[in-house]
C-alpha cells in the first residue's frame, strides 16, 4: 500500500471505489467488490462433502450409547442406541454396528461428536439444510450462496475444464425440491458459481459428453460449423463487444470440457470392476467413486449426497432401526474406500473430506432438551411394534461429523455428548460457522472473506464472526 | 533638496512599475493554473471543455485551444488597471500612473490576441449558441472599449487634455466590468451555466457534491486537507467500522467498560478509564492503541471476534489524525445523496422538425452538453426485431419483416408499435416475466409447501393484459385482495424467523425496493450505515403491514421499544397507527400513489427504460438515490407518466417511437464501464435475449421447447377477473327503469352472453390447454406454451431465470460455462432441435430453400454468399436430420441471434 498519496491518486482511487459502491444491487457479478485478503497457507485444494441427508442419528452411527435390543413392550425412554457398539481402530472409540469399514480408517481423520445444529423452532429439514450449506437461516433478504459457490468464487476451478462446484446425487424434483433449490445456488454470487448438478452418477458422463446420440465426430463437425458461421456473421462488423465475446468464450470452454480427457473422470465404466464393485452400494456409493475420480482430475468442490427426500433416506420417522441399517450399508464401504483411495494416491493430503448431516435424531426429544419444539412423530412410551424402534425425532443438540485430509488431525476425537438421555453435547460444542471457517481455513480462504452486495458486506459466515476451529488441524 | 526629492520620486516610480509588472507575472500564472485545476476533473469525466472542428488545419486548432489560456491575461490586466485607476482618483498623476499605462496597453494587446483565438475556437465547438454569441460580442466590445481607453489615455498624457480624464476613467471601468462579464460567459460555455451557482445552497439546482468513496486507509502519512464532503465520507467509513466491530459490546445492548461507541457524545466521553480518543493524536488515543495490538495481547480490541483488518485500523488512525470529525443527527448535512421526493416538470426544450418526441428533446440537450452527435437511426429490420422483443418478447416472422419493409406509411414505425402494444395477451406473456422477477412471484418455490406463500399470477397477468394503470396496480399490491396478496404476504418458512425477516418486514423491504428503488434491508436490522434510514423508520413502515405494532428488534434482539406506523416520507401524509393492517394498507395505497410521490413514478419509468435500453437513467435501478445521467429526462418522464394516467403502455410507446430508442446499439468492452461514474449515454446497449425470449424463439422457429405438462400457469381459462369483466356490463344495463320489452331484450342478451361464455369455457376445457393458446391471439397463432408460463427448469435457470425467492429487478446477462454446457448438450434443447430438424426435413426437401428459410426465420435476413456456402457444404446434397439439427444449433448460438442489437 502506497504511503504517500497525492491528490491525483486520490482522484484516481475515487473512481474505482465509487464504481464499487455502485455495484450494489446489480446482478452483474463481475462487479462484485472483492474485499478479500489474499489466499494464505492453503492446506487443501479440494473439498468433498459427503452429505447424510435427512438427519443422521448420532447414537445409531458414530456416537453409540447404551444398546437396548428390541423386545415387545420395552420402555422407549430406556432406548439410547438400537445397535451394538463395535470398536474402531481408535482406542476406546466405538461406532454403531454396520460402520466397521469407516471405523478402520479413523486413524486418517477426526471424529467430531459435538456438532450443535441451529435452533430454528418447528423443524423443517430443508431449512436446516439451507443453514448448514450457507451458514444463513432462511429466509434472507439477499440470496445466500452455498458453501461450494463461495469456494468456486474464491478459488475458481482447480482444473479449468472441470466445473468448480459439482453436486452429485440430488434430484430437485422431489418433495421440498423448491426449498432445496433455494440453497443449491450461488445466490448473489451469480449463476457462474452455481452447482453443476449430476443427479445420477451412473449417468454422469451424459453431462459432459456430446448430446445423447451424437458421435464425437459429429460433435467436432458441429463445432467447426459454428466457428465458421460466427466468423461469417455480420455482427462482427460492430467490432468486439463484451456480450459477444463472453458468449463465444463460454461456448469455447464448454467445447473444451466436453472434448477433454478429464471428462472421462465422469465415466464410471472406466473404473476397474473390482474397485467399482466396492463402491457400488447404490447411487451414493457411485457418487463417492465419481468424487474420487474427479478429485484426481482436479475438481474443486464436490458434494455427494444420500439424497434428501421427505421420509426417505436418513429421514427416519419410523422403522428407524431397520432403515439405519440400510443406510449404513449404503455408506460404510464407499466412504471408507474413498478415504483409503485418496490416501493411497496421495490426494488426501490436499483434499478435505467432510461427512455431515443437518441434525441428529433421538427417540424421545424433538429439537433440543431445553428448547423442545412441536413434535412431528408419534412415539409411544411403550414400544410394541418394531416400527417404533428407532431414532425418529429431530434432535439438534449433539451430532457427529467426520473430517479427513487437508491438514485435519489424524486419529483424533473432538467433543463429547452425554452418555444418558438427553445425549447432548457436553464438551467442545462446535457450530456451523466454525465448520465452514475450518474448511475455508484449510483452503486458505480468509475468515473475513466477503462481498458488498446492495451496499452491505455479506460474509462467508454471519457478520464475518465465524472462527476456524484450529484444534481440528494438526 | 527639490532635485533630490525628484530623484527619489522617480526612483519610487520605477519601483512601483517594477512591482506592478512582477505582480502581473506572479498573479497571471496563478489564474491560469487555477483554471486548469478546475477543468481537470471535468476533462477526466469526459466533459471535454475544449472542442474544435477536427477537420481544419492543425495550427488553427492549436491556437484556438490557447484561447482559454490567453483570456486570463486581459481579464486580470484590465481589471487590475481599473482597480489601480481607482487609487488615482485624487491625483491623476499619482506614482501608479506608469504602471496603469503598461497594464492597460498589455491588457488591450492580449485582449486582441484572445479575440482572434476565441473566434477560431467558437468556429468548431458545439456550444450553446446564444451564450456563445453573447460571449463573443461582449469580448469584442470590451477589447474595443479598452482600446478606446488606451487611446484617450495616450491623448491625456501626450496633450495633457485633462477634460478627457473622466471619459477615460468611465470607459476603463466599463471595459473592466465587460471583461468580467465576458469571462463569466466564457466559463459558462465550458463548465455549464450553473457551474458556479449550483454550489450555492440557496440555488434551486443545489446538490451536494456526490459523496466519494475514498480509500482513506491508504492515506497513512498524508497531510492532505479534507473537504467537508471527504470528512463526512471518512466519518461514515469510521461509523461503519465501529458498527460492525464494536457496537456489539459497546453499544445499546452491552456497555462494556462503560464505553459506548455509537454516538458522538459517548465516543468522546470515553469509558471507565477515561477518554479513548485524543483528537489529532492517534498514538495517544486508547482506542487506536487497543485495536492495533497483536491478536493475542490481553488488551486487544475487539476482545472477542476477529481483529480489525489493516485497512480498517489505518482508516481509524487517519480519522483520529484528522481530528476525529463526527457528525450525527438529522439536522446535520447528510452523508448520502438523497433524491428529491417531489415531482418536477422541467419545461420541454423547443421541438424542431427533426426532433419531436420529448425524450429526444431531452436527450438532445444531454447530447449537446456532452458533445455527442446524433447518428442515423437503425434500419427497419433491426427496429422491428427490437420492438417485437421489447413489447411481445417474440421475434418478428419473415412475413412481418416483409410487410414492415413494404409498408409505405411514413409513420409506420409508430403504427406498428401501437399494433404490437394492442396484442394484449402476447404483451402480457412477455412482461409477466419481468414482473414475476420483481414481485418475486413464481409458480413453485419455497413456502408453498407449508402454506407460507401465495401466488399472484392470475391477478398479475390480467393486470398486464388490461394495462391497468400503475396507480391501481400498486394499490392492489400494497392493499391487496385475495388474488394479489402474495406480494406483501411474503414468504414464510416454518419455524422461528429472524426478526428482520418476519413477513411484515419483508413487505416493508420489498415495497420500498420495488416501488421506491430504496434499500431498507440494512435499516430493518439496525440503523443503516449506508443511508440515513433508521431502524425506527423501517419498523414504522413495517407496522403498516402489521395488525399491532411490532416490537423493535435490533440485530434480532428485542428492544422493548415500539414505534408508530408511518410512511417513509412524512410529506406524503400520515397513517392511522391504531387501525387494523388492512386499513393502514388502504391508507398507504392512497398516499403512495399521490402525484406528490415523484419517487414512485421515477422508479417505474427508470425500470421500463432500463428494460428497453439495457441500462437505467439511474443505476442500479434499485438505488434511486443515485444520480441520473439526465435529471431532466427522468423528471419529465416521471411527471408526465403520472399526469397521463400512469399508463405503462403509453410510456413504452413513447420510448419505442423516440429517435433515441432507434439509435444504433452500443456495445461495451467491460461491464463495469456501464456503472462507471463517467458513463455517457449514447444509445441502447446491446443486450442478450432473456431465457424466456430465447426459449420462445426456439419454440416458434424450431419446435416447442416445452410440453403442455410443464405449463404451471394457464392464463386463459376462467380467471376471476375475466368473469367479472363479462358480468359487469350486463348488470349495468339491467336497470330498474327499463320497460318490460327492454328488460326482456336485456335478459336475452345477458342469457346469450352467459351461454357464449359457457360455451367458450367448455371449448377451452375440452380442447385442453394447447388450443387455448390459439384462441386468443389475433395476429400470430402460437402453437406452443410461452416460456413465461412454465415451471422453472434447468434450461431457463442456466440462461438466467432467477429463483424468485427474493426480489430481482434485472437479469444477469453474462455468459458462463454452466450456461454454455446446457446449450451444448442439454437434453431439452437438443431434443427440441432434433424434433425441429425432422419437421424441417419433411417440409423442405431442398437444401437451398431450407438454408434460406432458416436464416430468414432466425436472423431475419438472407444468408450471405459465404454463409450459404458454409451451410450448404455442411448439409450436403440431400440434407439429413442430423445436419439440419446441427445447422440449427450453430445459427441459434450465434451472437447475432442471441443479442438484441
Amino acid at each position: 500500500m502506497a504511503t504517500n498519496w497525492n491528490r491525483r491518486d486520490f482522484l484516481k482511487n475515487t473512481s474505482a471505489a465509487t464504481l464499487a459502491a455502485m455495484a450494489a444491487g446489480t446482478p452483474m457479478t463481475s462487479l462484485l467488490t472483492s474485499c478479500n485478503s489474499k489466499r494464505n497457507n492453503a492446506k487443501a485444494d479440494s473439498v468433498i462433502l459427503l452429505w447424510m441427508a435427512g438427519g443422521m442419528a448420532h447414537t445409531d452411527t458414530f456416537d453409540p450409547k447404551r444398546y437396548t435390543p428390541f423386545t415387545t413392550g420395552m420402555d422407549a425412554n430406556s432406548v439410547l442406541s438400537t445397535f451394538k457398539p463395535v470398536p474402531t481402530v481408535l482406542d476406546g472409540i466405538s461406532f454403531s454396528e454396520g460402520l466397521q469399514s469407516i471405523g478402520k480408517v479413523m486413524d486418517k481423520g477426526t471424529l467430531i461428536r459435538s456438532y450443535v445444529a441451529a435452533d430454528m423452532g418447528f423443524i423443517l429439514h430443508s431449512r436446516h439444510q439451507y443453514h448448514w450449506h450457507t451458514c444463513y437461516k432462511p429466509p434472507q433478504s439477499v440470496a445466500a450462496p452455498h458453501l461450494g459457490a463461495w469456494i468456486a468464487k474464491e478459488l475458481g476451478p482447480k482444473n479449468p475444464v472441470i466445473p468448480a462446484f459439482i453436486d452429485i446425487g440430488q434430484r430437485l424434483t422431489l418433495g421440498e425440491g423448491e426449498e432445496l433449490k433455494a440453497f443449491h445456488s450461488a445466490g448473489f454470487l451469480g449463476n457462474e458459481y452455481g452447482p453443476f448438478m449430476i443427479p445420477d452418477p451412473s449417468a454422469g458422463l451424459d453431462s459432459v459428453k456430446p448430446p445423447v446420440g451424437m458421435s464425437y465426430e459429429r460433435f467436432e463437425k458441429r463445432n467447426q460449423l459454428y466457428k465458421e458461421l460466427v466468423n461469417q456473421s455480420p455482427l462482427g462488423e460492430y467490432g468486439s463487444d463484451y456480450q459477444k465475446e463472453s458468449l463465444q468464450r463460454s461456448m469455447e470452454q464448454a467445447y473444451i470440457l466436453l472434448n477433454s480427457p478429464e471428462a472421462k473422470a465422469f465415466d464410471l465404466t472406466k473404473e476397474p470392476k473390482e474397485s467399482y464393485d466396492i463402491y457400488n452400494t447404490g447411487k451414493f456409493g457411485l457418487g463417492c467413486l465419481m468424487a474420487r475420480r474427479l478429485v484426481e482430475q482436479g475438481a474443486r468442490f464436490i458434494s455427494v449426497t444420500t439424497e434428501y427426500e421427505p421420509f426417505k433416506g436418513w429421514d427416519t420417522h419410523e422403522n428407524g432401526n431397520t432403515r439405519a441399517k440400510e443406510m449404513k450399508q449404503l455408506i460404510d464401504a464407499p466412504v471408507a474406500q474413498l478415504v483409503k483411495d485418496l490416501d493411497r494416491s496421495g490426494h488426501l493430503d490436499r483434499t478435505i473430506v467432510i461427512l455431515a448431516s443437518e441434525f441428529s435424531r433421538d427417540m424421545m426429544v424433538e429439537g433440543r432438551p431445553d428448547l423442545k419444539v412441536q413434535e412431528q412423530v408419534q412415539q409411544p412410551d411403550v414400544i410394541q411394534d418394531i416400527k417404533n424402534y428407532g431414532m425418529h425425532r429431530h434432535f439438534t443438540d449433539g451430532c457427529s461429523v467426520l473430517m479427513f485430509g487437508g491438514g485435519i488431525k489424524k486419529g483424533h476425537v473432538y467433543g463429547k455428548t452425554a452418555d444418558e438421555r438427553p445425549c447432548k453435547t457436553i464438551e467442545s460444542p462446535i457450530v456451523i460457522d466454525q465448520i465452514h471457517q475450518s474448511i475455508y481455513h484449510a483452503l486458505g480462504i480468509a475468515e473475513d472473506a466477503h462481498y458488498v452486495i446492495e451496499k452491505r458486506p455479506f460474509y462467508t459466515t454471519q457478520d464475518g464472526l465465524g472462527k476456524a476451529e484450529l484444534k481440528l488441524f494438526s | 533638496m527639490k532635485k533630490q526629492f525628484k530623484k527619489v520620486a522617480s526612483k519610487k516610480r520605477l519601483l512601483v512599475v517594477a512591482l506592478v509588472i512582477v505582480l502581473v507575472f506572479v498573479l497571471n500564472p496563478f489564474f491560469i493554473l487555477n483554471s486548469y485545476a478546475g477543468d481537470a476533473p471535468l476533462a477526466a469525466s469526459g466533459e471535454a471543455p475544449l472542442s474544435t472542428a477536427s477537420n481544419s488545419f492543425w495550427l488553427w486548432n492549436f491556437l484556438a485551444r490557447l484561447h482559454p489560456l490567453t483570456v486570463h491575461f486581459p481579464v486580470s490586466l484590465l481589471l487590475f488597471a481599473a482597480i489601480l485607476e481607482l487609487f488615482t482618483l485624487k491625483n491623476f498623476h499619482s506614482k501608479l500612473r506608469p504602471g496603469i499605462n503598461i497594464l492597460l496597453a498589455a491588457g488591450v494587446a492580449t485582449a486582441t490576441v484572445s479575440i482572434i483565438f476565441g473566434l477560431l475556437l467558437g468556429r468548431g465547438g458545439d456550444y450553446n449558441e446564444d451564450t456563445l454569441s453573447l460571449h463573443q460580442w461582449t469580448g469584442i466590445s470590451t477589447a474595443t472599449l479598452g482600446a478606446v481607453a488606451l487611446f484617450l489615455l495616450f491623448k491625456i498624457s501626450r496633450n495633457n487634455e485633462l477634460k478627457l480624464i473622466k471619459p477615460y476613467r468611465a470607459i476603463l471601468i466599463v471595459s473592466a466590468i465587460g471583461v468580467c462579464v465576458a469571462g463569466h460567459l466564457g466559463a459558462a460555455l465550458t463548465h455549464g451555466s450553473d457551474y458556479l451557482s449550483s454550489t450555492l445552497p440557496w440555488s434551486k439546482d443545489y446538490e451536494a457534491t456526490p459523496v466519494k468513496n475514498v480509500d482513506f486507509a491508504s492515506y497513512k502519512n498524508d497531510t492532505v486537507k479534507l473537504s467537508k464532503q471527504e470528512e463526512q465520507e471518512l466519518n461514515m467509513q469510521v461509523k461503519t467500522i465501529l458498527a460492525h466491530n464494536c457496537y456489539k459490546c459497546h453499544g445499546p445492548e452491552k456497555i462494556k467498560g462503560e464505553l459506548r461507541l455509537d454516538s458522538k457524545k459517548m465516543i468522546f466521553k470515553g469509558g471507565e478509564d477515561g477518554p479513548v480518543i485524543v483528537a489529532g493524536d492517534p498514538l495517544k488515543s486508547d482506542l487506536f492503541r487497543r485495536i492495533s495490538l497483536p491478536a493475542n495481547h490481553k488488551d486487544v480490541m475487539p476482545s472477542k471476534g476477529k481483529k480489525l483488518s489493516e485497512g480498517d485500523i489505518a482508516t481509524i488512525k487517519f480519522w483520529i489524525q484528522k481530528g476525529a470529525p463526527y457528525s450525527e443527527g438529522k439536522n446535520e448535512e447528510t452523508n448520502y445523496r438523497v433524491a428529491k421526493l417531489e415531482p418536477r416538470n422541467p419545461s420541454l426544450p423547443q421541438a424542431s422538425t427533426d426532433l419531436q418526441n420529448p425524450i429526444d428533446l431531452w436527450v438532445n440537450e444531454y447530447f449537446k452538453k456532452n458533445k455527442i452527435s446524433w447518428t442515423a437511426v437503425v434500419d427497419d429490420r433491426t427496429y422491428l426485431k427490437r420492438i417485437y422483443l421489447d413489447i411481445l418478447g417474440l421475434l418478428p416472422s419473415p412475413e412481418d419483416l416483409n410487410n414492415f419493409a413494404r409498408d409505405p406509411r411514413p409513420d409506420k414505425r409508430s403504427v406498428w408499435v401501437r399494433q404490437l402494444l394492442n396484442r394484449n395477451d402476447d404483451y402480457a406473456m412477455n412482461w409477466l416475466t419481468f414482473w414475476n422477477d420483481a414481485l418475486r412471484n413464481d409458480y413453485t418455490g419455497t413456502g408453498y409447501i407449508t402454506g407460507g406463500r401465495f401466488d399472484i399470477s392470475n391477478w398479475l397477468y390480467n393486470s398486464l393484459k388490461t394495462n391497468k394503470s400503475y396507480n391501481q396496480f400498486v394499490k392492489e399490491l400494497v392493499s391487496p385482495g385475495k388474488d394479489s396478496r402474495g406480494f406483501i404476504a411474503g414468504i414464510k418458512w416454518r419455524g422461528v424467523i429472524n426478526a428482520s425477516q418476519r413477513t411484515e418486514m419483508q413487505a416493508a423491504q420489498n415495497v420500498s425496493q420495488v416501488f421506491f428503488g430504496l434499500n431498507l434491508k440494512c435499516a430493518s436490522c439496525h440503523n443503516s450505515f449506508i443511508s440515513d434510514w433508521k431502524l425506527d423508520d423501517a419498523y414504522g413502515f413495517a407496522n403498516i403491514f402489521a395488525d399491532s405494532s411490532l416490537e423493535i428488534n435490533r440485530c434480532d434482539k428485542p428492544s422493548g421499544k415500539f414505534t408508530s406506523a408511518r410512511l417513509l416520507w412524512k410529506e406524503l401524509g400520515t397513517i392511522n397507527s391504531t387501525a387494523a393492517a388492512a386499513i393502514k394498507q388502504q391508507q398507504l395505497a392512497e398516499l403512495m400513489t399521490k402525484p406528490a410521490d415523484g419517487r414512485l413514478y421515477r422508479t417505474l419509468v427508470n425500470r421500463i427504460w432500463a428494460q428497453m435500453m439495457g441500462r437505467g437513467i439511474v443505476e442500479p435501478v434499485d438505488l434511486m438515490d443515485n444520480e441520473p445521467w439526465s435529471q431532466d429526462l427522468l423528471d419529465w418522464l416521471a411527471f408526465n407518466f403520472e399526469q397521463r394516467g400512469a399508463d405503462i403502455k403509453e410510456l413504452i410507446f413513447l420510448i419505442a417511437t423516440s429517435k433515441t430508442y432507434q439509435l444504433p446499439s452500443v456495445g461495451f468492452k467491460e461491464p463495469n464501464q456501464l456503472f462507471a461514474k463517467d458513463y455517457k449515454f449514447k444509445g441502447m446497449l446491446k443486450r442478450r435475449l432473456s431465457a424466456e425470449q430465447f426459449a420462445d424463439a426456439v419454440s416458434s422457429i424450431v419446435a416447442p421447447m416445452y410440453p403442455d405438462s410443464l405449463v404451471k400457469f394457464v392464463p386463459f381459462i376462467e380467471t376471476p377477473a375475466e368473469k367479472s369483466v363479462e358480468a359487469k356490463p350486463v348488470e349495468k344495463k339491467a336497470a330498474p327503469t327499463l320497460t318490460p320489452a327492454q328488460k326482456a331484450a336485456a335478459d336475452k342478451i345477458a342469457a346469450e352472453k352467459r351461454k357464449a361464455a359457457k360455451k367458450l369455457a367448455e371449448e377451452r376445457a375440452e380442447a385442453g390447454r394447447l388450443v387455448a393458446y390459439k384462441l386468443f391471439t389475433n395476429k400470430s397463432i402460437l402453437l406452443y406454451p410461452r416460456a413465461s408460463l412454465v415451471i422453472n427448469n434447468k434450461f431457463l435457470t442456466a440462461l438466467g431465470r432467477p429463483n424468485r425467492e427474493t426480489v430481482s429487478t434485472s437479469r444477469e446477462s453474462q455468459a458462463n460455462l454452466l450456461q454454455a454446457l446446457e446449450l451444448t448438450n442439454g437434453d431439452r434443447f437438443n431434443a427440441t432441435l432434433k424434433t425441429g430438424a425432422e419437421n424441417w426435413k419433411r417440409k423442405y426437401g431442398n437444401g437451398d430453400v431450407l438454408i434460406k428459410e432458416m436464416y430468414r426465420k432466425t436472423l431475419g435476413r438472407e444468408p450471405q454468399q459465404k454463409e450459404f456456402a458454409v451451410a450448404k457444404k455442411m448439409l450436403g446434397p440431400t440434407p439429413g436430420t442430423e445436419s439440419i439439427q446441427d445447422l440449427f444449433w450453430s445459427i441459434l448460438l450465434l451472437p447475432e441471434f442471441q443479442i438484441i442489437y
